[in-house]
Formats: C-alpha cells, sequence, structure tokens
C-alpha cells in the first residue's frame, strides 16, 4: 500500500456503471427476434415516407397502355387503372399517412397526458371540470365527429390532420394517466417532495412524469396505429379533398373507379391494405421492446 | 335497490344535458360552415324566382331556424324544432324530411349491427371460455393468437378485403346493393332469402372485426373467476367438468353483458365503413352521403341520432350493469 493512490474523482468501475438508453435499448431489442423484426420493419417505413418520395416525379406517370399490368422489373407491384405504378404509389403516399399520424399520436398524447396529470394532481374543481369534458370527448363517436368536422376544418396538411386526430382522441389516455397519476401522489416520495416545500411544477415534471413515462411512450406508438386508421378512413370515405396521393386515397381510388369489380387489380387493392397492417404489427412487436427499455423494475441487473 | 332510481335519474338528466351539447355542436357548426350555405341557399332561391319570403320560409324548413335573425333566436328556434323531433329537411332528397330518412335508414344499420354484434358475441364467448379453461393445451395459444390477430385489423380493411375476396376473386357472394334487383321488395319468402344472402359478408365484417375484443376480455374475466372459491368448492364437490364450465361462465358472462350494450352503441358510428363499401343505405352511409354532397340538415341529423344511440347505449349500459349484478346493488 506504499504507491501513491490516486484521489477518488466519482469514477465507478465500468462493471458498475449505469448502461446508457442506448446499451439498454440495443440489449432489450435483441433478446428476441420478433422485437428485431419489428424495428425493422418500422424504420423500414420511416426511411420510405422520408427518402421514397424524392425518388419519384411530383406527378406520376400514367400509361393508357398498361392498365392493370401483372407485376414486372418496371412495376414490381404491377399498374393501377391508370396504368401508374403501384409501387410508386405506395412509396410516395407513404410520407403523409406516416407523418400525420406520427404528428397525431404526439398531439394525443400531449393533450392527454396534461390533462390526466393535472387533473389528477390538482383534483377539487379543476379535476372535475377536466373529466367533464373528458366524458363529453369518450361519449361523442369520434370517427363520425370527424366526418362531421372535415365540413369546417381543411385536413390538407399532416400538421392540421395530426392536430384534428389528437384534439378528438384524447379522452382514453387522459383517464388512464389521471388514475395513474392518482395513485402516483399517494406514495411516499411524492410525499417527500411535498413536504420539502417543491413547487408543483417541479413534482409534476421531475417525479410524477418520469413514472409515467413508459406508458405514455407505449401510447405514443399505439396512437400511430390509430392516427394511421382514422387518416386513412377518412381519406377513403373521400370526405377530404386531398391534394397529393396517399394510401388512404388510393384506396378511395380504387374504390370509386371500379377496381373492386376486376381480379386484376388485386395486388393494386391489397398493396395500400398490406401497407398498413405490416405497421401495426412492426408497432406491436417493437411495443413489447419498449416495455423493458423505459420501465426500470422489468430491467434486469 | 332503492338508490337505483336517483341514480338512473341523475343518468338521464346527464344524457339530455349530453344531446343538448351535441345539438348546440351542429348549430354552430352549420354557422361556422365556409361560405355560409344558408344565405347561399336563400340566394340561390332568389336567383330562381322565389319570393323573399317564400325562401326564408323554404330555408327555415330545411335548417329549422330562421335566417337573418339574432343568433340566440336562431338558436331557440333550432332547439325548439328539435324537441318536437323535426331534423329540417333534406337538400339532396329535394324536400324530404331528414326524420323521415333517417326513420327509414336505422333498420338497414339496426338489423346488421346488431346481428353481427351477436354472433361474434357468441363465438367470442365460447373462444373465451375455452382459451382460459384449456390454459396449458396448444388449443389456446392457437386460439389466443388468432383472437389477437383479428383484433388488430382495422374494420374498413376487414369490409374492403371481405368485399373484395368474396365478390371479385372467388364470386361466391353478390355486390353492390342490399337485395336483389330483380326481386320485388315485400314481406315475402324469395324476398328476405335475398336479403340475409346479401347480408352475409356486411354482418361477417361487423362480427369478425368484434369476435376478437370479446374473445380477449371474456378469456380475462374466466380467468378472473377461476380463482374464485365456489368453483373449487364446487370441484371439491366432485361436480362434472361440464356443469363446472357451466358455472364459471355464467359469472364470468356478467361484466360482459355491460360492454355489449356499449359496443352496439358505438357500432352505429363504426357502421360508416361498412355501409359504404356495401352499400347499406343506413345511418353512416346517410352521414357521408350528407357531407358529401353538402346536405348539411341531414349531416347534423344523422351525426345527431348516432351520437344519441351511444349515449343512450351508455345509459342502458350503466342500469344494466347495476340491475345485473346483486354484488353492486348492496
Amino acid at each position: 500500500m506504499s504507491q501513491a493512490t490516486a484521489p477518488y474523482l466519482g469514477t465507478v468501475p465500468p462493471e458498475f456503471r449505469r448502461p446508457s438508453l442506448w446499451t439498454i435499448s440495443w440489449r432489450a431489442i435483441t433478446r428476441k427476434p420478433s422485437r428485431v423484426i419489428g424495428i425493422v420493419i418500422i424504420l423500414f417505413f420511416t426511411l420510405m415516407a422520408i427518402f421514397g418520395p424524392m425518388l419519384y416525379p411530383k406527378q406520376l406517370p400514367i400509361n393508357p397502355a398498361e392498365l392493370y399490368a401483372p407485376p414486372s422489373w418496371a412495376h414490381p407491384l404491377g399498374t393501377d387503372f391508370e396504368g401508374t405504378s403501384v409501387l410508386a404509389e405506395i412509396i410516395t403516399g407513404s410520407r403523409y399517412v406516416l407523418s400525420a399520424a406520427a404528428l397525431a399520436a404526439v398531439f394525443t398524447i400531449g393533450f392527454g397526458t396534461l390533462a390526466g396529470v393535472v387533473s389528477g394532481y390538482f383534483l377539487g374543481s379543476t379535476d372535475q371540470i377536466i373529466m367533464r369534458v373528458t366524458d363529453f370527448i369518450l361519449t361523442i363517436p369520434g370517427f363520425p365527429l370527424l366526418i362531421v368536422l372535415s365540413t369546417i376544418w381543411s385536413f390538407g396538411s399532416p400538421i392540421a390532420m395530426g392536430l384534428v386526430l389528437g384534439l378528438t382522441g384524447w379522452g382514453g389516455l387522459a383517464r388512464a394517466v389521471r388514475s395513474q397519476t392518482l395513485s402516483l401522489r399517494e406514495r411516499g416520495f411524492i410525499e417527500a417532495a411535498r413536504g420539502l416545500g417543491l413547487s408543483n411544477s417541479h413534482i409534476i415534471t421531475r417525479e410524477i412524469l418520469p413514472n409515467i413515462s413508459p406508458y405514455i411512450a407505449m401510447n405514443l406508438l399505439l396512437s400511430v396505429t390509430g392516427g394511421i386508421y382514422a387518416e386513412v378512413g377518412l381519406f377513403f370515405l373521400g370526405v377530404i379533398p386531398f391534394q397529393s396521393n396517399n394510401w388512404g386515397v388510393m384506396l378511395n381510388l380504387a374504390f370509386s373507379n371500379g377496381a373492386m369489380y376486376t381480379p386484376q387489380s388485386l395486388l393494386y387493392m391489397v398493396s395500400p391494405m398490406a401497407c398498413i397492417l405490416l405497421v401495426t404489427f412492426g408497432i406491436v412487436l417493437t411495443l413489447d421492446a419498449f416495455d423493458e427499455i423505459l420501465n426500470p423494475r422489468l430491467r434486469e441487473g | 335497490m332503492n338508490k337505483l332510481v336517483p341514480r338512473l335519474i341523475r343518468r338521464i338528466l346527464g344524457g339530455i344535458v349530453m344531446i343538448l351539447a351535441v345539438a348546440s355542436f351542429t348549430f354552430f357548426l352549420i354557422h361556422m360552415i365556409p361560405g355560409n350555405p344558408v344565405d347561399a341557399k336563400l340566394a340561390q332561391l332568389e336567383i330562381a324566382g322565389v319570393q323573399p319570403q317564400q325562401a326564408m320560409t323554404e330555408v327555415h324548413a330545411m335548417y329549422g331556424f330562421m335566417p337573418h335573425q339574432p343568433l340566440y333566436v336562431q338558436y331557440v328556434q333550432y332547439i325548439w324544432e328539435l324537441l318536437h323531433l323535426n331534423l329540417g329537411k333534406s337538400i339532396t332528397y329535394a324536400g324530404v324530411s331528414v326524420t323521415h330518412l333517417l326513420l327509414e335508414a336505422m333498420p338497414w344499420t339496426v338489423i346488421t349491427v346488431t346481428s353481427g354484434i351477436i354472433v361474434s358475441f357468441v363465438f367470442g364467448i365460447l373462444a373465451g371460455v375455452i382459451i382460459a379453461v384449456y390454459r396449458d393445451r396448444g388449443i389456446s395459444n392457437g386460439l389466443t393468437l388468432f383472437s389477437t390477430f383479428l383484433h388488430g385489423i382495422p374494420q374498413l380493411i376487414l369490409a374492403l378485403l371481405l368485399a373484395y375476396l368474396f365478390t371479385t376473386i372467388w364470386a361466391i357472394f353478390p355486390y353492390g346493393s342490399p337485395y336483389d334487383a330483380a326481386i320485388a321488395p315485400g314481406f315475402t319468402l324469395p324476398f328476405i332469402g335475398s336479403l340475409a344472402w346479401h347480408a352475409v359478408l356486411p354482418v361477417a365484417a361487423y362480427a369478425i372485426s368484434s369476435y376478437g375484443g370479446w374473445a380477449l376480455t371474456m378469456k380475462s374475466s374466466v380467468i378472473s373467476v377461476l380463482g374464485d372459491d365456489f368453483i373449487l368448492a364446487s370441484e371439491l364437490r366432485g361436480l362434472k367438468p361440464r356443469i363446472r364450465i357451466g358455472y364459471i361462465a355464467r359469472s364470468a358472462i356478467l361484466p360482459l353483458f355491460t360492454t355489449l350494450t356499449l359496443s352496439i352503441g358505438f357500432m352505429f358510428g363504426g357502421s360508416v365503413f361498412i355501409e359504404e363499401i356495401f352499400d347499406y343505405r343506413g345511418l353512416g352511409y346517410m352521414l357521408i352521403t350528407a357531407t358529401g354532397n353538402l346536405d348539411y340538415p341531414l349531416m347534423a341529423g344523422s351525426f345527431l341520432i348516432i351520437t344519441v344511440a351511444v349515449i343512450v347505449a351508455n345509459i342502458v349500459a350503466d342500469f344494466l350493469y347495476t340491475a345485473i349484478d346483486p354484488r353492486i346493488r348492496v
């Protein structure tokens, strides 16, 4: 023990260091092959939405000589009723659908968490009012409401679409977040924080939110699927005027242009539906990993 | 039991307030629509040579309020007409009253939705019991996977796929209208047969889309009952497994009845896709075509009816919940 020991500066030996979020995520994802598949699907569609539309001209070419052509090298998924390549339509249409759905999820989570936490934390008349509004939102059938709103709200841009989906869809989450907040606020560490005289905003953002974040993150992913269904449904029904192509518009055009009546349109009909189901599938598979990444109690040693 | 009546009254009052709120919403919605459809209609009538006074009366019949009056007067008029079940007159179905159109549309939705839900309820309950009781066998895993998969398919895609696969790819079922146009409508055997044959796919679409939910809810309900003492007691008494499953199912099914009522209400809102795809002239179809054709009175009316269905279903479910389960009544 003669040699001079370096002053201990708080560096923790590597084996005791808390793993970074990346390490935790990587471990959680690679633990099960299904999660890897889920992540790959989501990444694939995200890249498609970001870079895919750059590969094609703004106006996709039509070709009257090749209506409902079978799959070929030029058109791997065949062509539609105008001779446009289905693959090109799927790729260019992914950007609007996925960005609007992602925004819808962000808005839903934002409104729902805010309403739920405020209502569950402050209780009293605030809670009463917020819960009345929540009941109201939950009772009114959401999809018919969206149809009716389409008369006064232009859903053209992804942000407008995401905002309206968020505004109509936060009810369920608000209730769930409220009940979680209710049980948290009776726990010892929150009582301690209040006893220390910490501000309400500190307790909400530093003590309560981190504890419900796993739940919120999972709902963020789940809301993406809800957003996709709602917007594709609206475009399918044709109640929104559309400027650009997307999967819902594809289904609408297929339905209204008689693709339902010919077996040759199989790939054209099925492709957008398959994409929607694939995205859902990817999200469901990934959710499983999310739970483990964000919930400290599920993490192993 | 004595608390039941005041509670019911409170719920009904709450429901009425909600219906009024939705009616106010549709009223203000019409006033917020860009281009003011009421004034546009008035101008259109006057250009067509109708006397201003008469044009006003016609618009009043359509929307339920007199234009060019203070907003609160219009509002009171609108609500007053609603209380007399007068929802105005349709624009696309020239001059037919909205109430009449909706009453005609109602059976299409009610019959298909309820038969779809009943079919899915029966199969879902059976599947849920099988999954929960045979938890450690292969059949349980298979059924769970199957039910989860069906639960995950959105109704729009399901209905489109059913319509496309079974009418075009394999032409098994007829497509495009709710009955054979060659058969004269009436209470005759061939007509009813044709109705039923055409209804197979839409009803299947409702049934498949709600089956998974029933199976999974029933599964967890049965599992929670399995731990109860009276099940253990019946096992110790040496009752046959068949009778025991009957005991289990009977108490596990209770909470599902409330969900059943709720889902009938919500299916009214979900009827939009299936009615559009299978061309059923029900409430959802009315809502869609009215919105597409800018027929605002009909749109407001069908939205109101769909919402009322949900609100009523909520109240019935709440009432049923207390009436059906003796443990809550105490």
